[in-house]
Order: C-alpha cells, then sequence, then structure tokens
C-alpha cells in the first residue's frame, strides 16, 4: 500500500514544486536551501547505540528503527509493530489535507524508505515514558533523511513519548512526517527535544487524530537547528477532547525557527491551548502561524492561542500570525501575542539591588521560559539544563 | 555619609533637578517633602542611577566616594538602597531566588561565600513575621499579583535583608492603609541605626507620625527651597506649598 500512496505523492510533488514565499506558510522562510540535499540512498550507518541503550529507549537511525534497541525495549510485548507496507487500511496512513498541500510533506513521503506502525495494546499505562533517540550519523552530510512513522494509542492508554534528535554535527536535512490516532478515552503526553547541532536542517509534519474523551498534551523545546520548520495538525473529531501545545524555542545566529499550528475543532465541547514562546538572539528569525478552525456545530468549543517573543537583539525578528476562524456561535476562543526586549525597568530593579546586568538579563530570560517550563510534563529538568547551556553559551 | 552637590539632571532632555544640595550624616532620618512634579521621586532615580536620567551637572558621594558615574549594581554594592515607589513585577522569579541573588552578589562584592540556605530561610521568616506576612511569600514571584500594601512590605523586606548604608524611600507611604502603613514604618525604625542614614520622599506628613526625622526639606522645582524639623513639616501639611514658592 505504501507504494501507490508513494507513487501518488511523487506525483504531486512534481506537480506542486517547492515552495515559494508566494505560499502563506512559507512567506518568511526560504526552502531553496533545502534543494541541495540528496535522498538517502542506503549509505552504511557508521553509528553505534550503546550508548543510548535503555530498557526505555527506541532508537531510529537516520529515519529507521534499529532492532537491536527494540530486543532491550521493556514495553515491546506491549506494542504491535509492523512495517508500513503490510497494512491493509488505507485509512491508517490517511494524513490531513492540509499536510497534501504541502510539496516537502510529498517529498517526504515519496521517498522514505520505510516506516513503523506502532499500536499500544488496549489499556496499557506505562510506568516511565518512552525515549525516542532519532539519530543521524555522520554519513548523513548533505543527505536529506525522510522518516514516516505511525503511532496509534489505543482505547484506556496512556502514553508518554519523549522524542530527541540527536545529530553529529553534519549538514543534513530531516524531513519527519508523523501521525498520531488517539482512540476514545487515551491519553498521550508526546515531548519533543529538538536539539540538532548547528547545521542540520529539520522540517517536521505531525497529524493528530482524536477521538472522544483524549487528552493530547504536546511539549516541544527547539534549539540549535539551523533550520527547524514544524507543522502540527490536531483534528479534534469527537467531543470531549482537550489538546495543548507549549513550546519554548531558543534561536542564536541566522537560526529560523518556524512553527504552523492548526487546531480543527470539528466537534463539541472540545478544548485547546497552544502557548509558544521564543527567544531570541542575533540575527535568529522566528514565524508563528497559529491557526484555530472551530467548524459549524462545535459548540462549547474553549481555545486559547498565545505567542510571546523575547527579542534579545535589534537584529532578531519575529513573525507572529495567530488566527481565528469561528463557524460555531456559542463558543469561547481567545489569542494573543506580544513581541519585545528584555524590560528595562525590571532590569534597574534588579540591578538596583546589587545584581549585576548579565545576571539581571539572565535572570529575566529564565523568567521568560519559566512559565512555559513548568507547564511541561515530562521535560521540564532537561529542558531547564538546555535553556542553561543555552545562555552561558 | 551621604553628600549631594550642585545636582542638576534631566529626563528625556527635560531638566528637573535645579541644584540640590544635601548632605546625610550617618545615622540620621531626613525628609523631602514636595508637590506632584517636584523632582522628588527625579531625585530617588538619580541616586540609584536609573539610566534613563542623565546628570548633567554635580555630584553624589556615598562615604566620600563619588558615586555620580558608578553602575547601578555597584551603587547598590557599596550600600544604597532604593525602595520603589512602583516596584515592577517580574513572574517567573521567586521572591526567594532574587533576595538570594542579591545577597550572594553583595557577599561576593565583599569577599565572602554565599548565603548559608539555612541562615537565609531563619533571617527571611523573621522578618516577614515583623512584616505580619507569610512564609509562603519568597515562593511567589518578585511583585507578581501583590496588593499595594504587599508591595511596599516586600521593599521593606528587602531592605532588612540587604541592610544598606543609605536607603532612600521613594513613596513608600503611598497607597497603604492605616495599618499597613505603621508596619512598613515600624520596618523603617527597625532598620535605621546609627550606622545608616535614610531619606525618605513623601507627599504627606503622615508617615511621620510614626518615623522621626531629624531635618525635614521642602523640594519645589527641582530645588531644596528650605530645611527644617518636624514643625516644618506640619506648617506644610497645613499652610500648604505655595507660601515657599519663590
Amino acid at each position: 500500500m505504501l507504494k501507490k500512496i508513494q507513487q501518488d505523492s511523487h506525483d504531486q510533488f512534481e506537480e506542486l514544486g517547492y515552495p515559494s514565499k508566494k505560499l502563506e506558510n512559507w512567506k518568511f522562510s526560504s526552502s531553496k536551501h533545502l534543494k541541495k540535499y540528496k535522498s538517502d540512498s542506503s549509505h552504511n550507518k557508521d553509528l553505534s547505540i550503546d550508548q543510548y541503550k535503555n530498557p526505555y529507549t527506541l532508537c531510529f537511525i537516520n529515519g529507521e528503527l534499529s532492532e537491536e534497541s527494540l530486543n532491550d525495549f521493556v514495553y515491546k510485548d506491549d506494542i504491535s509493530i509492523s512495517d508500513i507496507e503490510t497494512l491493509n487500511d488505507n485509512s491508517l496512513c490517511a494524513t490531513s489535507s492540509n499536510f497534501k498541500k504541502e510539496a516537502f510533506f510529498h517529498l517526504g513521503l515519496s521517498t522514505v524508505k520505510t516506516g513503523k506502525y506502532f499500536e499500544f495494546k488496549k489499556g496499557v499505562d506505562f510506568d516511565n515514558p518512552i525515549e525516542i533517540v532519532n539519530l543521524y550519523d555522520k554519513n548523513s552530510k548533505d543527505l536529506r533523511i525522510s522518516s514516516f512513522n505511525i503511532f496509534k494509542i489505543n482505547t484506556g492508554n496512556n502514553i508518554s513519548i519523549i522524542e530527541k534528535d540527536i545529530n553529529q554535527g553534519v549538514d543534513s536535512f530531516n524531513l519527519s512526517l508523523k501521525k498520531f490516532i488517539c482512540s476514545d478515552d487515551s491519553t498521550l503526553n508526546h515531548s519533543m527535544i529538538h536539539n540538532d547541532n548547528t547545521g542540520s536542517n529539520y522540517l517536521g509534519y505531525h497529524y493528530y487524530e482524536l477521538g472522544r474523551n483524549t487528552f493530547l498534551n504536546i511539549d516541544s523545546m527547539n534549539i540549535q537547528s539551523t533550520f527547524n520548520k514544524n507543522f502540527i495538525e490536531v483534528d479534534f473529531n469527537k467531543e470531549g477532547s482537550e489538546a495543548k501545545i507549549n513550546m519554548l524555542n531558543l534561536a542564536k545566529n541566522d537560526q529560523h525557527l518556524d512553527n504552523n499550528i492548526l487546531m480543527n475543532h470539528n466537534a463539541e465541547h472540545c478544548t485547546s491551548f497552544q502557548n509558544v514562546r521564543n527567544i531570541l538572539d542575533d540575527e535568529s528569525t522566528c514565524v508563528f502561524n497559529g491557526k484555530v478552525i472551530v467548524a459549524d456545530g462545535a459548540q462549547k468549543t474553549d481555545s486559547n492561542q498565545s505567542n510571546q517573543n523575547l527579542l534579545l537583539s535589534k537584529n532578531a525578528t519575529a513573525h507572529s500570525n495567530p488566527q481565528l476562524e469561528i463557524y460555531a456561535d456559542d463558543v469561547k476562543c481567545g489569542h494573543g501575542s506580544t513581541t519585545g526586549a528584555l524590560d528595562k525597568d525590571s532590569i534597574f530593579y534588579l540591578r538596583a539591588r546589587g545584581i549585576n546586568q548579565a545576571d539581571a538579563n539572565n535572570m529575566l530570560i529564565k523568567a521568560f521560559a519559566q512559565e512555559i517550563l513548568e507547564e511541561f510534563i515530562n521535560i521540564t529538568n532537561l529542558s531547564e539544563h538546555h535553556l542553561n547551556h543555552w545562555i552561558d553559551e | 555619609m551621604i553628600k549631594i552637590k550642585e545636582l542638576e539632571a534631566s529626563v528625556e532632555d527635560k531638566q528637573i533637578l535645579n541644584g540640590i544640595n544635601l548632605e546625610i550624616p550617618k545615622g540620621e532620618v531626613h525628609v523631602i517633602m514636595g508637590r506632584n512634579g517636584s523632582g522628588k521621586s527625579t531625585l530617588a532615580n538619580v541616586i540609584a542611577g536609573n539610566e534613563a536620567y542623565e546628570v548633567n551637572s554635580g555630584s553624589i558621594e556615598m562615604n566620600g566616594n563619588d558615586i555620580t558615574e558608578m553602575s547601578i549594581e555597584n551603587r547598590a554594592l557599596q550600600g544604597l538602597f532604593l525602595c520603589f515607589q512602583y516596584p515592577v513585577a517580574i513572574p517567573g522569579v521567586s521572591m526567594a531566588y532574587f533576595l538570594r541573588a542579591a545577597l550572594n552578589a553583595h557577599n561576593k562584592h565583599a569577599g565572602k561565600d554565599d548565603i548559608d540556605a539555612v541562615e537565609f530561610l531563619t533571617n527571611a521568616k523573621k522578618i516577614l513575621s515583623h512584616l505580619g506576612l507569610d512564609d509562603s511569600f519568597l515562593k511567589r514571584s518578585i511583585n507578581d499579583g501583590f496588593s499595594g500594601g504587599e508591595k511596599k512590605k516586600s521593599e521593606i523586606l528587602q531592605l532588612l535583608m540587604l541592610n544598606p548604608q543609605f536607603a532612600v524611600l521613594d513613596e513608600t507611604d503611598s497607597g497603604l492603609d492605616v495599618d499597613a502603613l505603621r508596619t512598613v514604618a515600624e520596618g523603617v525604625n527597625e532598620f535605621n541605626n546609627d550606622g545608616n542614614s535614610v531619606l525618605i520622599i513623601t507627599h504627606y506628613q503622615r508617615l511621620l507620625n510614626y518615623i522621626k526625622p531629624d531635618v525635614v526639606h521642602i523640594m519645589i522645582d527641582g530645588e531644596i527651597v528650605k530645611s527644617g524639623d518636624m514643625n516644618l513639616a506640619k506648617e506644610v501639611e497645613e499652610k500648604g506649598y505655595s507660601w515657599l514658592v519663590k
């Protein structure tokens, strides 16, 4: 089945071509530099996973699941894992109609070599989060690594996934496609830390399909990639679900961080929160395109989106575009956006107590980040560590 | 201990202070009274080194050292403390973290080790109790969601923790009810001793029911036009400021 989908995607990509700045989603980010990366052609994977071996960790090397890490995986009997090629149900692979307008989504799908379908057994509730480590080896230089994986969270599941991207410092382009099917009465905490070494590019298309009474929490911290662009779409297809996205992005030099979030409220009594904060230094840029669509009939929707940008340099730029499209009449929706430098009065206050300028600045940067870090469910300490390291650099 | 000579200062190119002369010896409490816009808060900000203000001429000395060009934090480390009229809220930084950072900065300047956690908590809790504040106050973010009274008590908490040599209280009495005013005044009295000095900036005489100043100065149009004892404050309370205008 994958072969057929891939052929369709190949045709779609040929038709669409690389995105230009005329497209709303690419208005502030150029795709030109992504053209140079060649598709990954089964090169030798020169990478040991020994240092990441852990009973709770699954390693992916250049987008492919490492069988070696699966052998030691403590929850392997509670998850059924199969190749996407072997799936008979077409609907499992179906993703957002919006992603289908994206050339890179099709490029990723048409060139992916293999993908896995993970289905958690009904009622399974793990004590520990599953750690997914995406490793990219040194031979991935100048390559585009595409991956496509599907996760089905079944009824009664309470699953936490902590995903980390670890690059070996090479200039590569990681194109990640993921789908999460959250069945009725399930909970998914999906945390992501993109801590690639500078030089890499990341483009993610993550689609979340929510059933009835589900809880979805997405925590995300982006640091260091030269180019990091995420498309996140959540479809509320049945009533009573809640989705929260808390995101902290840190950028320096000429880094570009770009987040495109869409909450599709198609059912009644659902709640969504987007809370995205960017801290930008030097000549870095960020984009926030947050959108909430409340369909006709999705009454009692409660939705809020907040984007706050802290500019540490006069040359840093933030583009913020929170949007609401409401077709129902009994809803509560709010959005807000602020962009500014460190508050001079706050710096004066701290310095007037003997705290030097640098420490005062750092204290305020941490305070800005703190409100997101406190919301993170599984990655608060790790994110705090990365934040401190980023500030000290 | 603090000596201000012919101080002229401006904000956004508008000169506000027009030659201030003021000397406060150790152990004394001085009060500056004046109408809105007379330059009282400008003087407080200029003494503290607020970079939004520019000193055009004159000097500020503390213990014989010229601090006119000194950075904000170095003035604080030399023993200067400003009780803010409008303390800013800083969500995400707890009072405990902030106070420890400030105390450690002072200790480092004095060549001492970081403050011991137990000693810090013991001292803080004692002062909080005097100010009628709960220990949980330390966990709250700086001035975030504080009532008017809590903000001013937070300033007094910092004053007593840092124990500076010279404290400037900028309208610390404004917006306080009688009980809070008494608590704040008691804090200032607890702080003041022979080894330090205090400058109180106020609109009204009512704080002086609880704090007895050694000298009262009247400021009009950026100048100190008259100085005297407590009777001067009472006279201003009765007659207003018009009779003092040159």
